[in-house]
């Protein structure tokens, strides 16, 4: 097993160990600190990946911005374990037959993907520079570029149209 | 091009009004020639004048069908602007904001009935939805607003999410990897498990945004809860554009595999038509039951994806154009009164008999009378199946829905001519009377000529 091998299992069980504990966890105060390490987990395997960019912004913007203003949320507004409502039992019954379902869909869909051809190219750092991003942000892809900032600028105006004082 | 751009430019000089123009009559006389501006712009996009030469690398494809929806959503908008207006400038203190969050949500919908790749798709209907979410919840001071926006938000953001998961299976199951359209169904994955969860996932989520039972929870809680002008808005003209890029997407990624998922838009549409006319029934205000009768429109308009031929297109343009008028002119009437109750419509026929009459040809229209619009859309709708030969007895179901819905609608035109009420103060101009007329006449005209639109489908094919 190679080093590049051992980092990807360490990484993919970490990743799916701290999501596990995200979502179990009592207090939400924890649940975001295992979040952050599942970003932190999914950072690493994007440099696995060769997306060397992606990873910095992974962590800056999910990692660092937006955990940091949920923490601030959290504490905030007192969210604690006990003003957490009672759930219903048939609600968590129905939930797991729910979730089951859909992981067995998707367990079978994944089953038989083509791994043995598409085998991730490690150790060729090239593709994920910001410079080859660039030039397919700007040349392939310019039309959803562009045309997200409509999205972004229909965003700020709701913002505003909600947030101002009246 | 033409629409996309210029609708977002419009967005932004709506935008800016607000500095410059202090009266809401002002706002509302700019954002009614803006309208017209953008649907000239959208006629002349089909008459093959194109003012934005741009390289869009394939991830916008312009064809007659999308071009010619937006003109119909532009048209519709342009009568939704003329009837509720000034409601619309009266929801809050923005009133600028809130014309230019519509015309980003038509550059929402241009988008959607013109993309090519799952990319464009997903942008557009981001565009649509997130300046929804903010006119849904613009009504500040008022609680059910407020819970109505965080409930469409959150449901909406989940919808998205499973979106991006199956945008994301379909990507990996492709065979080059592509989000393009035309990649997408072919090669030796096609009809895999892996491809097959992708597009129900896709399903689902589009269904959500149309409003296919089961997945229309949010429908009625979210149309109640919203300001009513911003109701009309989204029960038509939002609708149907999340509708053309559903039929877009099945029909020119998926039309293939049709043998492999009609059976899961059959039961979709099963269960549209089911719930949303047996719950209509129940509902004691007009405004919750307007907001049913929508979702068991839809049940009609999936037909559409099961047909998938020449027919099927040009039906759902025509139903789309007739649900659209009828429903944005009954909201007019709705938004003017204070009481969404059916007891509030007793005896409005003896006070205000044009509104009354216009309402009567709305209703009867929505419930698929013969000389209505409403009827020869849904006889499109059907016969669009029926030429495939398969899912008779869907057809049979449709007819009996169709019967029951007549009950709910005749119910109001029932409470306006055979019931006696109090007077009461309703603004109706004489111009509003005259457009309400003049949509009547027009839904009128679409069902006995219904070639009249239809026609402009195939003149510039050839």
């Amino acid at each position: 097993m190679s080093a590049t091998q051992f980092l990807f299992w360490f990484l993919s069980i970490l990743a799916l160990f701290s999501a596990i504990m995200m979502v179990v966890s009592k207090s939400p105060v924890h649940s975001v600190l295992w979040l952050i390490v599942v970003f932190f987990a999914i950072s690493v395997h994007y440099v696995l990946l060769n997306a060397q960019f992606l990873a910095i912004v992974n962590l800056i913007v999910y990692a660092g911005a937006i955990m940091v203003l949920f923490l601030f949320v959290i504490m905030l507004m007192n969210l604690n374990a006990e003003t957490e409502p009672l759930k219903n039992k048939w609600l968590k019954i129905t939930g797991v037959i729910g979730g089951g379902a859909l992981m067995l869909v998707l367990v079978a869909a994944l089953k038989d993907a083509d791994i043995r051809n598409r085998i991730a190219e490690t150790n060729k750092g090239e593709i994920g520079l910001i410079h080859n991003l660039g030039m397919a942000l700007f040349k392939e892809y310019v039309i959803p570029f562009e045309i997200s900032s409509v999205l972004f600028l229909s965003a700020m105006v709701g913002t505003v149209v909600i947030g101002k004082k009246e | 091009m033409n629409s996309i751009i210029t609708s977002a430019v419009l967005g932004v000089i709506m935008m800016f009004s607000g500095i410059f123009l202090k009266k809401n009559s002002s706002i509302v006389l700019l954002a009614i020639l803006a309208m017209v501006a953008l649907l000239a712009m959208a006629i002349l996009e089909m008459s093959g004048f194109h003012f934005f030469p741009v390289e869009t690398h394939d991830m916008l494809y312009f064809d007659v069908f999308g071009m010619f929806f937006n003109c119909i959503a532009f048209a519709a908008t342009l009568a939704f602007f003329l009837l509720s207006g000034r409601d619309i400038a009266a929801i809050g203190h923005n009133p600028g904001e809130y014309f230019a969050l519509i015309f980003f949500v038509l550059c929402g919908i241009s988008i959607a009935s013109s993309f090519n790749s799952l990319l464009m798709l997903f942008i557009g209907i981001e565009i649509f939805s997130i300046p929804l979410y903010i006119l849904t919840g613009s009504d500040k001071r008022n609680l059910k607003s407020n819970e109505a926006s965080l409930k469409y938000f959150l449901m909406g953001a989940f919808s998205t999410g499973i979106m991006l998961l199956g945008i994301a299976f379909l990507y990996g199951a492709s065979a080059t990897g592509s989000f393009f359209l035309e990649d997408l169904g072919i090669g030796k994955n096609a009809g895999s498990p892996m491809m097959m969860t992708g597009l129900i996932l896709l399903m689902v989520s589009m269904a959500f945004k149309v409003s296919a039972a089961p997945f229309h929870f949010w429908t009625p809680d979210v149309y109640d809860g919203a300001p009513t002008v911003v109701t009309s808005f989204m029960a038509t003209i939002v609708k149907a554009g999340a509708f053309i890029a559903f039929i877009r997407l099945f029909k020119d990624a998926f039309g293939d595999l049709k043998h492999n998922w009609q059976i899961f838009i059959a039961i979709l549409t099963f269960f549209t038509l089911f719930i949303g006319n047996i719950t209509a029934v129940f509902q004691q205000s007009v405004k919750r039951m307007l907001a049913y009768s929508s979702i068991a429109q839809v049940g009609f308009m999936l037909f559409s994806i099961l047909g998938l031929n020449v027919m099927a297109q040009e039906g759902i343009l025509l139903y789309i154009a007739v649900y659209s008028l009828a429903t944005i002119g009954l909201f007019a009437i709705l938004t003017r009164m204070k009481d969404f109750s059916f007891q509030a419509f007793n005896g409005l026929a003896r006070q205000y008999p044009v509104a009354a009459f216009s309402a009567t040809i709305f209703l009867l229209s929505l419930a698929g009378i013969p000389l209505t619009g409403g009827f020869m859309a849904k006889y499109y709708m059907i016969a669009s199946v029926m030429e495939t030969g398969n899912f008779f007895w869907l057809v049979v179901f449709a007819l009996l829905c169709a019967a029951v819905s007549v009950y709910y609608y005749f119910k109001v035109i029932q409470a306006m001519y055979f019931k006696e009420g109090p007077s009461q103060e309703l603004e109706l101009s004489p111009a509003f009377n005259v457009l309400l007329i003049s949509l009547a006449l027009l839904i009128i005209l679409l069902g006995v000529f219904p070639e009249l639109l239809i026609d402009r489908l195939h003149i510039i094919y050839i």
